[in-house]
């Protein structure tokens, strides 16, 4: 049952597993390319959040995926059902804080965590600089309201191959990073409205945090107060741009994970 | 016109095109703008250039841009029909339509993201309508499923109690007939009260059981091994002789060994059919009722004479609240059929309906073999 609703797909061979998990906006398919570099050496597993990719949308239940809680729970479901223990949790933006709940609520299951542009609290709060302020995230939630194009399924066929990497092309589901809207939204709202900051000292795994320059999600002075604050952790800051270097540097990513595990 | 002035002008095309063109540096800043968007943005071009594409987005844009925009483009190297927000100097939003896609150089290194721009405010105000016409819509159905469903409620709370007073009555009319006092006429009258009061617990059957069904509880079996049919069945032909004595029904009866069925259903099901045989079958022809089994099914079926049923209203004969076009007082609320229909699919099998000149036949068919699931 959970294999089915995450679209859990498991390749690679070795004794310990290695599980990637994808963002808000996307799915499993941003990491392909990283993962593939893993296989070799690490059961390889990558699933959808129930709501993008090809996860199965008949499991979205709005209470229980209001919180990343929810979220969470799903990780450690897979886990049991594939048996994992000791395995390396690879998470990317909020889903290196859902990894760490996963990690707490089963602490058997990961030993190592690895946290790609994490953020314990998106809006600012006292003291604290998330990056962002409550009105703004309001506004996002409200462009996610009103802006269905781009997100649907629909937009799929529209989706050309690379050519310049066929590989990505025609493997690829039409419904790349396709979402329905409306979960979208909900995605965006328990990410950005989640408060994270207490559990971070509760992570026993120990932990990487990866971090990128000019990074408009994730500043580097957040990736520095996680690493602060995680008490077995290493920080590496990527000589990469954006959010997104397992996209846009996935060499650099591979790198630091492996010099890691 | 010279050959000449009727080639067009590239320079002067992107420059003042019908749409925006933006170019982005691989690590998302303005390298080129076309006047266009630069004056939709109320900006000279070259203000715009070495700028973050941030610095013209909308923060929600922004957000969906790096969330989801750019990992689609480093994937597939195009993307098309994106919504998004421009901001202009005064910081308005502009909503746009955009088309992305990347130019890489030979080796694959990533040289320009190249954006093409339409302004979207009229289908910004389309697309808004229609989520709000889906917001409501699904609304309505919320608050219309909630009122069928208090309605069903009240329907099965309503007939339950009704059962008690009818109880009380039923009690009444026993006692008269026993107490060895009531002359003919009191006979008579005592009968029919008797008879009315068993159609008066038949209707709140019938209107209890579709409100259980419709209230999401279907028609729950009970079932049992290894019934034996013959005396099921032969008791309700009894139950249906006492209030259609002058009526003959021809039993046809090979069921052979016992099968697993819901035997009260079963019989409320040959009761309906027969009910209806004697409501609607000619009165001066016999009733059929025949049952047998094949290997793999139990087939049921009443067969009356009379008049046959119109062909527009077979299709509907199943539904409930469908009546034949005759109304008189003996009729139900045409609750039978639809219930008949229900216990056929919850035995996982089928009511077939036939209607000719010389016959009308209801035939029920079960799997003896109870369907998985």
């Amino acid at each position: 049952m959970p294999l089915k609703r995450n679209n859990v797909v498991v390749s690679g061979q070795g004794d310990q597993a290695m599980i990637f998990a994808h963002g808000f906006g996307c799915d499993q398919h941003m990491w392909t390319e990283v993962a593939r570099a893993f296989e070799s050496d690490f059961r390889v597993i990558l699933f959808d959040h129930v709501g993008a990719g090809a996860s199965d949308l008949t499991s979205y239940d709005d209470q229980k995926y209001a919180s990343l809680d929810g979220y969470a729970s799903d990780v450690v479901e897979i886990g049991q059902e594939l048996g994992l223990h000791g395995a390396v949790f690879v998470g990317h933006s909020v889903s290196s804080i859902i990894g760490a709940l996963a990690s707490i609520q089963a602490p058997e299951m990961f030993s190592s965590l690895v946290m790609v542009g994490p953020s314990p609290r998106y809006i600012d709060d006292n003291n604290y600089d998330g990056g962002f302020s409550e009105a703004q995230i309001e506004e996002l939630l409200d462009f996610l309201a009103e802006n269905h194009l781009g997100w649907s399924a629909a937009m799929g066929p529209a989706i050309m191959g690379n050519p310049e990497k066929p590989e990505l092309g025609e493997a690829l589901t039409k419904s790349f990073c396709a979402t329905d809207p409306a979960i979208a939204r909900e995605f965006a709202r328990a990410t950005f409205f989640s408060d994270n900051r207490a559990d971070l000292p509760k992570i026993s795994a120990r932990t990487l945090v990866m971090q990128c320059k000019n990074d408009i999600i994730a500043p580097e002075y957040v990736g520095e107060y996680v690493h602060a604050h995680v008490p077995n952790s290493e920080y590496v800051l990527l000589d990469a741009t954006g959010h997104c270097p397992n996209l846009s540097a996935p060499a650099k990513v591979i790198e630091a994970i492996r010099a890691f595990v | 016109m010279s050959e000449h002035n009727n080639i067009e002008d590239l320079a002067d095309l992107y420059d003042n095109a019908p749409c925006g063109y933006l170019s982005l540096s691989s690590d998302g800043h303005i390298v080129k703008v076309n006047r266009t968007l630069a004056d939709w943005l109320q900006h000279p071009p070259t203000a715009l250039v070495d700028r973050p594409i941030h610095d013209i987005l909308s923060f929600g844009g922004k957000i969906a841009y790096e969330t989801h925009l750019a990992p689609i483009l480093l994937m597939h190297g195009s993307v098309g029909e994106i919504a998004l927000d421009l901001l202009d100097t005064e910081q308005t939003k502009i909503p746009v339509i955009a088309n992305a896609a990347e130019c890489r150089a030979k080796t694959g290194e990533l040289l320009f993201t190249r954006l093409t721009l339409f302004k979207a405010a009229d289908r910004l105000t389309f697309e808004r309508s229609l989520i709000e016409a889906k917001v409501k819509a699904e609304q309505r159905a919320l608050v219309e499923r909630k009122a069928i469903e208090i309605r069903d409620q009240f329907v099965a709370v309503l007939g339950h109690d009704l059962r008690n007073p009818l109880a009380a009555v039923a009690a009444g009319t026993r006692m008269l007939t026993n107490s060895g006092h009531l002359d003919a006429r009191d006979q008579m009258i005592v009968h029919e009260m008797d008879a009315s009061l068993k159609r008066a617990n038949k209707l709140i059957d019938d209107v209890l059981d579709l409100a259980r069904g419709k209230l999401g509880g279907g028609f729950a079996l009970n079932y049992k091994k290894n019934q034996d049919l013959r005396p099921v069945i032969e008791q309700v032909v009894t139950e249906i002789l006492v209030v259609a004595d002058d009526r003959e029904i021809i039993i046809q009866l090979d069921v052979g060994d016992p099968v697993d069925c819901d035997p009260d259903r079963i019989a409320q099901l040959v009761s309906n059919l027969l009910a209806n045989a004697v409501r609607h079958g000619a009165p001066d022809q016999s009733i059929v009722l025949a049952a047998h089994k094949t290997p793999k099914e139990l087939i049921i079926s009443v067969t009356n004479g009379g008049e046959p049923i119109p062909a527009n209203a077979i299709g509907k004969l199943f539904e409930p609240f469908a009546r034949g076009k005759a109304l008189n007082s003996n009729q139900g609320l045409g609750l039978g059929l639809f219930i008949v229909d229900e216990i056929a699919k919850a035995h996982g099998g089928r009511m077939i309906v036939t209607s000719k000149k010389a016959e009308t036949k209801f035939t029920f068919q079960m799997p003896l073999k109870k369907r998985a699931g």
